[in-house]
């Protein structure tokens, strides 16, 4: 395993579980409505969206986890990636609420390019 | 009693937490630093920040180490190497001196001499200063200091296991695990604390959860030693018999012959072992006919802390055997050691392993503060002059001792390294005595004046003292921020930017906690009355 292909993939498994946990957290009320304003709900077809692309993201970041490091060390790295990706979106909640929409589609950006990467490096 | 389960747990979630709190604060910090044990004992030997770092392959470093050996200890009965890695580029190699035949001399009281070299010129590195580097975090986290190892091991397990009941009955009392997943809301008091105590625990809730149970399981075997004594006669035989090790040390022939060169058996291993590198080799009685050469797989190719294994004829070169496969009770315990100490992490993983240990402290720190938050009010409420009663006091000193007063010690043990002249006697143990002085100094201050400003003070000298590791490495002989980057060498850039980095955090905590205090403390508490 090069470096290179390590790097990516840790970037990779972290971009995609921080996009997962952006669609997940603004399936909640609570956070949504930080963003659109109190008393505003998402709809139940939107929500379910959040629900679905949020553990996608999650889910794409423990195979990259799997397939790049093995079962064994695979499911330690997911468990840090989830830790380090979810205390980076608390962060963000926290301090810059406004840009969660942005930052969320930017982590995604970043986790189909570093995907990309991983894919040409490991063939 | 008359409680919901809820309100027992939480009460048993308290009381585990707070009595034993300081302590796995110690531990926690301490150990979180022990993943880059390597790495600090680099930064601590600045005369090693100048060797060569290049990249070089087993056989030649082995072929260099055995050249030197030979000319350095002959008569030696047992040689062990330790092959250059990624995070030490140097094949360092110790042995035991000849046997002078006095019998009865304890095992392990004669001084191992050791050397270092670098791979690829063969050249002996200079004599670094004496220091326990990272090794003195990671024993400290288990053994302590200035006391038994045993009791300390008691110690430390005891609160492991206070520590393990503190989190399950955390989650228990813990009504919104996933309400409140992504919450942490500044500036509200109690709430503030109890959302970041939360957020820090659930967020690395894995990490906890495991490095609390593999620490209890890596000194499972001091816990009650009696049924160990009542059949072993000394510890050594039984983890001999454990990890299926020779039970008697091979004797020498007496009968000279050389000894087989050593790169063709690295490389011999390393095609066993489908290309995983030899992380060590244990050479005995060399140049002897008896002679055996033994390699141990590098770690990062598993989890497991059991390596694997293989024994060589020393004069032949031949396969002599292979270490047996581990039962399934062993394996586990060797994959739950492993996984306490993160040894086969990259250094990506052991970034993450890093930060989630960062994240144990929070979590011990928010919740013995927690505490005192909330004990507060009450002591108010009861008291019209606001003076506070003694348990709450003690606490506070505590809190302020324990937290801010480490983080000053673990910054003067990094400073006493660099001001110490090199050449001075029992240098290791003034370092740890400086580290200790320094801790008991701000202890007593903290216990004395347990008050804001005091808190203030001791974030700002700890937070000083860490942001200026960055420009001391470079102006007492290490190798400087632009140096070490320009060199790639990472381990030392990365020290220093790491402790610039939690410099800067504890400044800022410092000013804000005054800026907190400018608020009214009258308005703040009549909030908390209503």
């Amino acid at each position: 395993m090069s470096g290179a292909s390590n790097a990516a993939a840790m970037v990779a498994a972290l971009s995609s579980a921080a996009a997962g946990f952006t669609a997940l957290s603004l399936a909640m009320d609570r956070h949504w409505e930080a963003l659109h304003g109190c008393g505003n709900v998402p709809r139940d077809g939107q929500r379910r969206l959040l629900r679905w692309a949020g553990s996608g993201g999650l889910l794409i970041s423990l195979l990259v986890c799997l397939v790049v490091w093995g079962a064994a060390q695979g499911w330690v790295a997911w468990a840090g990636v989830l830790t380090a990706s979810a205390f980076a979106l608390v962060l963000t909640l926290c301090y810059a609420a406004h840009a969660i929409v942005r930052i969320g589609w930017a982590a995604a950006f970043v986790s189909v390019v570093a995907l990309a990467a991983v894919l040409s490096l490991l063939r | 009693m008359k409680e919901s389960l809820r309100q027992s747990m939480a009460w048993l979630h308290t009381w585990s937490g707070l009595l034993v709190g300081w302590v796995l604060f110690m531990v926690f910090s301490c150990g979180t630093a022990s993943y880059f044990r390597d790495e600090i004992t680099l930064w601590m030997k600045p005369e090693l920040h100048q060797s060569s770092h290049a990249v070089v392959e087993q056989g030649v470093a082995a072929a260099q180490i055995q050249n030197l050996l030979q000319q350095r200890a002959p008569a030696s009965p047992r040689w062990f190497i330790t092959m250059p890695t990624g995070r030490e580029p140097a094949v360092r190699a110790s042995w035991a001196p000849p046997p002078s035949g006095e019998e009865g001399q304890p095992r392990g009281r004669r001084r191992f001499e050791n050397a270092s070299i670098d791979p690829l010129t063969g050249q002996e590195l200079s004599a670094a200063r004496a220091t326990r580097g990272g090794d003195f975090f990671y024993r400290m986290h288990f053994d302590m200091h200035y006391m038994p190892v045993l009791w300390a091991r008691w110690i430390v397990g005891i609160c492991a296991m206070f520590m393990l009941v503190a989190i399950i009955s955390g989650i228990v009392t813990h009504k919104r695990i996933f309400k409140d997943f992504f919450t942490f809301r500044p500036g509200k008091g109690q709430r503030s604390w109890l959302d970041a105590h939360n957020a820090t625990a659930v967020l690395a809730l894995p990490y906890h959860l495991m490095i609390t149970y593999t620490g209890l399981v890596t000194l499972m075997f001091m816990y009650l030693p009696q049924g160990l004594g009542a059949v072993y006669k000394d510890s050594d035989a039984f983890f001999a018999d454990l990890n299926g090790g020779p039970r008697v040390e091979a004797k020498a022939s007496g009968l000279s012959a050389p000894l087989t060169p050593l790169a063709p058996l690295v490389a011999k291993g390393s095609q066993l072992w489908d290309g995983a590198s030899v992380g060590r080799i244990m050479v005995s009685h060399a140049g002897d006919s008896a002679a055996t050469v033994t390699l141990t797989q590098q770690d990062g190719h598993g989890v497991s802390n059991n390596l694997p294994s293989l024994t060589f004829d020393g004069v032949t070169g031949g396969l002599l055997t292979e270490a047996d496969k581990s039962g399934a009770a062993v394996e586990t315990r060797g994959v739950m050691y492993g996984l306490h100490i993160g040894r086969f992490a990259s250094p990506l993983l052991r970034g993450l392993f890093f930060l989630s240990g960062l994240a144990g402290c929070a979590m011990v720190a928010t919740g013995v503060l927690l505490w005192a938050v909330k004990e507060r009010p009450k002591h108010v409420k009861a008291n019209a002059n606001g003076r506070i009663g003694f348990g709450l006091r003690l606490v506070d000193g505590l809190n302020l001792g324990g937290i801010a007063g480490l983080l000053i010690a673990m910054s003067v043990y990094f400073w006493a390294n660099r001001l110490l002249p090199p050449g001075l006697g029992g240098r290791p143990d003034l370092e740890i005595h400086c580290f200790f002085t320094a801790w008991g100094i701000a202890a007593v201050a903290a216990l004395a004046f347990p008050q804001r400003w005091m808190w203030r003070i001791q974030l700002a000298v700890a937070g000083v003292l860490f942001a200026l590791l960055l420009p001391l490495n470079p102006l007492t002989g290490g190798a400087g921020l632009f140096t070490s980057v320009a060199q790639g060498l990472w381990p030392v850039a990365g020290f220093d930017l790491v402790s610039l980095l939690i410099g800067c955090g504890l400044l800022w905590a410092s000013r804000g906690l005054g800026s907190a205090a400018k608020a009214p403390l009258k308005a703040r508490l009549a909030k908390v009355a209503a």
